[in-house]
């Protein structure tokens, strides 16, 4: 009995950890199923949490707060796509440049909104929503129909996006325009319109991962909170091909390392915590040494698209 | 036959600069109905540019169009879609690991929206098939069709639109000439259903088969349009080259040039290859039992469809890409377990098909370009340093012979237009081509008439010192003008190795699709 | 009308240096609004930001001492930049190069400095160079993108300080995760007894002068720049190019480490949890608005060494948030990267 219930906290704690990933996996594919390869994860990720914590802890409304996230993920998405597909510039550079600006942002906002106080701003964590009903269903009830609404929120997104790209006219026409942009527009597709479309919900979608940190996990804004999720997220993307359901269970896998580090932190099996720590770093090294090579990538991934430039 | 309509469309006064390029200089343009019109020059005469602002690619600087008599603004492809224009490009626009129905659907409204079940619209694409009598699959992925289909699936995606006018850039490139024959069958049931075609070409021998009207190109300025029956060719050959070149001295136009060769082969021979075959990774095989000798002063020709082992063969003779199986011997020596820098040494030359791609620094200085590949050598490097003073030195003096129209040795790569390019290629390949072997690949994409003949003499003239060359060229005209020997390939083979008294047209295109010749 | 504008526009923009002159200034500007909108004197935050490196010997100590890692971790962004690759991993090197001149300092506590301090800056550079061979093996062997792996390694090198620091050789009196201190024989020499100047300078100018060679002038240079330029054609005309990402990114790595190294042997005297902090991605920042030149990184280093120093000042002083300096460093970035987009046009 108490292995059971122990095997059910396990996937309980699995689909509450997999948030970030998928949120931030998943809107780094759609912006790269453009062909712009999003670098700034980590710090669009902290400057979401950061600003989304602070709308909250002023206005005492989560749902302020991650308007908030959306808001600055958004505006990054404008900055990002506006850099890369209309002013042409390297999309990497871009992706550091704004990196550097998240996470300088991230902690000079708090300073200068709430400024220096001895204990830390704490704001409500996101409330459990059960679901009527299928909450009742033993252990599968327990298992995946009570957790918070960003949960159902990521599930909804995964599944969305892979009908979206797969199984409609539009998602044929973004996914076009990552695989050969000049194709896509001399059929009549604005590629500018598409990637920026894609930049900036995929930039949202980031914010909303960022902000989740602080509403569910901290319940205030740390430095570096993320501590390399954004740039997982970016790993994620190639584990799962950039294709939305192979992301949705990688974000599983991701999520498992991280539970399961905690797990045997907490249990102190006579591995010195540090090693733990740098589980799941080392394992997502260690899974892209099986899969990198393998993994299929929209052809035009990180290249900008200039129609007058002439290639003969 | 189908001349004498009303004009359906014109352009006036076009002018469209690049940077220091002045691609077109107050072009006109104008289009009959249920006419096929030539759009004849040289590389660099404007001709696809002047089309890329009908297609919306490229925005004019000046100038105006009028289709039917009204004034329209193209400021897309979209734009020029509705206007009823349709534009098949010379290098397919096609998504390769899409199938051929999602290729033509992009873009257009489909009928199930939301489940992307294409079956609707694939029975549109046999019903067009059939009308114009062309074969494709609507289902196969585009990838896996040979050029001359990946030809009519760009064809189709017009015709799909319902377009009007269909321009069609350099279409022939890619086909043997029995595809052509082919295509200009089909070209004549467009125009009989009602369409209006602009075929742009630099090939004389084509407009003058299949055109009705031939508008001349050279520069960037209009030189002349006329009716094809009123032409004579010597008249368009001058209209291409302009003043500046003597067509009696070059290779191009006068046979003599390369008819008074001496084209008895030496005994001594510089390359042998013995029943090589390559496999890619994915283990498909690229080249299959390749058996071909090269001799001193020989210019040994690689005719073939784009796609079938050019490519490799050439990477597999300059060491690019190791074989599978068989030898490769360099003056008898193996040199099948050599690297490209070990055969650099050995004085092999190499001209890559796609210069962009393969051949060229773009954010390097043009020095760095000119020197690539030789740059472990003297003089230009001594002791693990590079002498920039050297480099420079001879950088200066090929930009001069060459050509190459740049700020000088300094100036980045990137800065260089697409001719200019291809002549950093072919000035880097001549000034330090060794005695040994010059493998060129396409070397004159991309040139005008004087620089393709300049090329041309290169050529003829590394033959008369004795070097030999291996010429692999999409342009069967180039091969017949100045290959000793021609090898043609299908599907990585070698289906068969002409000499020079046994070439004839229609035999090479039958054996570009397949058929076997004994060897 | 504004005729002259536009020609004096013109005559800047194409003057490379004046340009990125004007991108700086505007910058400042733009910075400038940002923090009066902050309600702050900007006048007075400039002021201190740009002059305190020069009013006292001790403020340009500080400036020296800081721009000798920030060259050095700028180094190990830009020559795998030449090759067309990014290290985002300088962080990560820089603590393994700490934590190799720890491990040589401490276990050789009692040799001569003419020994040891060799051998600590050895075991700094050997495992930087480890810890950026990583990444390039990973690329090598698995065409895993660099970005990723460098950055993952970081986060395993912030546990094994914090692992060094407490389980192996950490010092339970110190309050704060930090090992004992390296022999005195491992110390870099100083320059400047009061303030405090260790002879690192030196070895960074050395260094400095040593890469713009490799890299501007030796044939191994010139493989690298082809590399970058188009890895495909380098491949093409004979360059390995596979080991030249290795060889960029081992070299990365050995830089960042020295900086570690010399961060221990001149100052810290131990591995501190946290060390590096006051440069963390500072190195990428000036490797990117140096385009990646050898020659600009050493002036552009000093430069954000005095706005460095002076945002730390600032805080002190005007109370100020010491992160309005990244602003400021944020958007000359911005403006320099721009002003190469106006200039293409």
């Amino acid at each position: 009995m108490d292995i059971s219930q122990g095997f059910i906290t396990f996937l309980r704690s699995l689909l509450l950890t997999m948030v970030p990933f998928v949120l931030a996996a998943q809107g780094t594919m759609l912006a790269g199923r453009t062909g712009v390869f999003i670098v700034a994860q980590e710090g669009i990720m902290l400057t979401s949490a950061s600003v989304g914590f602070i709308v909250s802890y002023k206005t005492g409304s989560l749902f302020y707060g991650m308007l908030a996230a959306l808001l600055v993920g958004g505006i990054y998405g404008v900055l990002i796509a506006y850099m890369t597909t209309t002013l042409k510039m390297n999309q990497f550079v871009i992706g550091l440049s704004f990196y550097f600006v998240g996470v300088g942002l991230s902690t000079l906002i708090p300073k200068l909104v709430i400024g220096v106080t001895l204990t830390p701003p704490l704001i409500p964590t996101l409330q459990d929503v059960p679901i009527p009903a299928l909450r009742q269903i033993p252990i599968i009830g327990d298992i995946f129909f009570n957790h918070n609404i960003l949960v159902y929120l990521s599930i909804l997104i995964s599944m969305l996006l892979y009908y979206f790209l797969y199984k409609t006219s539009w998602g044929l026409e973004m996914r076009s325009v990552g695989e050969n942009p000049k194709a896509a527009d001399s059929l009549g597709i604005n590629v500018s319109l598409q990637r920026y479309i894609a930049v900036i919900i995929g930039c949202m979608l980031i914010g909303l991962a960022g902000v989740y940190l602080p509403m569910v996990y901290t319940g205030t804004f740390t430095e570096q909170m993320t501590r390399g999720r954004g740039w997982l997220s970016s790993a994620l993307a190639f584990f799962g091909g950039w294709r939305p359901l192979p992301i949705f269970l990688g974000s599983l896998f991701f999520a498992g390392i991280e539970v399961l580090s905690y797990r045997v932190q907490v249990q102190s099996v006579g591995i010195p915590y540090q090693f733990l720590l740098m589980l799941p770093y080392v394992a997502t090294i260690l899974v892209m040494m099986l899969t990198f090579k393998r993994s299929t990538t929209p052809a035009f991934l990180g290249k900008n698209y200039d129609r007058e430039k002439r290639t003969l | 036959m189908t001349s004498g309509h009303e004009v359906i469309l014109q352009m006036q006064e076009i002018c469209k600069r690049f940077d220091t390029l002045q691609a077109l200089d107050h072009v006109n343009f104008e289009l009959r109905a249920r006419e096929i019109h030539g759009l004849l020059g040289g590389n660099g005469a404007g001709k696809t540019t002047l089309m890329n602002v009908l297609y919306g690619l490229y925005r004019e600087d000046s100038g105006e169009i009028f289709l039917k008599g009204k004034k329209i603004a193209v400021n897309s492809p979209k734009d020029a879609i509705r206007y009823g224009i349709g534009m098949v490009h010379q290098h397919f626009l096609q998504i390769g690991s899409f199938p051929v129905v999602q290729n033509i659907v992009l873009g257009t409204s489909v009928k199930n929206r939301f489940t992307l079940n294409l079956d609707y619209e694939a029975g549109k694409i046999k019903e067009l098939c059939q009308r114009f009598s062309i074969e494709v699959d609507p289902f196969a992925n585009v990838n896996e069709l040979p050029m001359g289909t990946r030809q009519k699936v760009e064809i189709l995606k017009a015709l799909y639109r319902g377009v009007d006018i269909l321009i069609l850039d350099e279409p022939t490139t890619n086909l043997t000439p029995q595809e052509v024959d082919a295509l200009f069958q089909t070209l004549k049931v467009m125009v009989n259903e009602g369409l209006s075609i602009v075929f742009i070409t630099h090939k004389l021998r084509e407009v003058m088969s299949v055109c009705d009207r031939i508008t001349l190109l050279r520069n960037g300025q209009n030189v002349t349009t006329i009716d094809r029956r009123a032409a004579t060719e010597e008249e368009l050959v001058r209209g291409m080259v302009g003043e500046t070149m003597d067509v009696s001295k070059s290779v191009i136009f006068s046979k003599g040039a390369s008819e008074q060769i001496n084209r008895s082969l030496s005994e001594r021979v510089v390359l042998e290859m013995e029943k090589v075959h390559c496999v890619s990774e994915q283990g498909i095989e690229l080249l299959k039992n390749i058996t071909l000798r090269v001799h001193e002063g020989e210019i040994f020709g690689i005719a073939g469809v784009a796609g079938n082992g050019q490519l490799e063969l050439a990477e597999v003779i300059v060491g690019i890409r190791p074989i599978s199986a068989g030898e490769i011997k360099v003056y008898g020596k193996s040199s099948s377990q050599m690297i490209s820098s070990d055969l650099l040494r050995e004085g092999i030359t190499y001209i890559p098909e796609d210069r962009l791609e393969d051949g060229y620094l773009p954010k390097a200085t043009v020095a760095h370009n000119l020197i690539l590949g030789a740059h472990r050598q003297e003089p230009y490097s001594k002791k693990g340093f590079i002498n920039w003073r050297k480099v420079y030195e001879v950088s200066k003096e090929l930009i001069k012979e060459y050509n190459i129209k740049t700020s000088g040795p300094a100036d980045t790569a990137a800065n260089l237009s697409g001719g200019n390019i291809q002549r950093v290629m072919i000035a880097r390949a001549f000034a330090h081509a060794g005695d040994s072997l010059l493998v060129a690949h396409n070397p004159t994409r991309g040139l005008d008439i004087p620089s393709m003949d300049f090329v041309y003499h290169k050529l003829l003239e590394r033959k008369r010192q004795g070097y030999s060359t291996l010429l692999l060229s999409e342009d069967l005209d180039e091969l017949l003008l100045l290959c000793d020997r021609l090898g043609v390939m299908y599907r990585g083979e070698l289906v068969g190795i002409l000499n020079r008294d046994q070439f004839e047209k229609y035999e090479i295109g039958r054996m570009m699709s397949g058929v076997k010749r004994n060897l | 009308m504004f005729w002259w504008y536009r020609e004096i526009m013109k005559k800047i923009l194409s003057n490379t240096f004046a340009s990125y002159f004007l991108a700086v200034v505007l910058a400042f500007i733009a910075s400038g609004v940002f923090i009066a909108a902050m309600g702050y004197n900007p006048l007075k935050a400039y002021q201190t930001i740009l002059f305190t490196s020069f009013r006292t010997v001790n403020g340009f100590t500080q400036t020296l001492l800081k721009f000798i890692p920030l060259t050095l971790l700028a180094f190990s962004f830009t020559v795998p930049y030449k090759t067309g690759k990014f290290n985002i991993g300088g962080e990560g090197q820089f603590l393994m190069g700490a934590i190799g001149a720890t491990a040589v300092g401490i276990l050789g506590a009692n040799l001569p400095t003419y020994i040891l301090l060799p051998l600590v800056l050895l075991g700094g550079i050997v495992m930087g160079g480890l810890w950026g061979l990583i990444p390039g093996w990973l690329l090598y062997q698995f065409k895993i993108s660099e970005i990723l792996t460098t950055v993952l390694l970081n986060f395993v090198s912030f546990a094994l300080v914090n692992y060094i620091a407490t389980a192996v050789w950490g010092d339970p009196t110190a309050g704060h995760p930090t090992t004992l201190p390296i022999g005195d024989g491992g110390h870099l020499p100083m320059l400047v007894g009061n303030p405090p100047l260790h002879s690192g300078i030196i070895i960074l100018l050395l260094v400095a002068v040593g890469i713009y060679y490799f890299t501007d002038r030796s044939t191994l240079g010139y493989d690298i720049v082809a590399t970058g330029a188009n890895p495909r054609a380098a491949s093409v005309y004979g360059i390995n190019t596979r080991v030249m990402f290795v060889l960029g990114l081992l070299i990365a790595g050995a830089l960042a480490g020295l900086g570690g190294a010399i961060e221990v042997a001149g100052i810290q005297h131990h591995l501190i949890e946290g060390m590096h902090s006051n440069f963390k991605i500072l190195g990428i920042i000036i490797g990117l608005i140096s385009g990646g030149s050898s020659l600009a990184v050493p002036f552009v280093a000093f430069f954000i060494s005095i706005l460095e120093v002076g945002a730390s000042a600032m805080q002190r002083t005007l109370m100020i948030p010491i992160e309005v300096v990244y602003i400021v460093e944020a958007l000359v970035l911005l403006f320099v990267l721009l002003s190469d987009v106006v200039r293409r046009r």
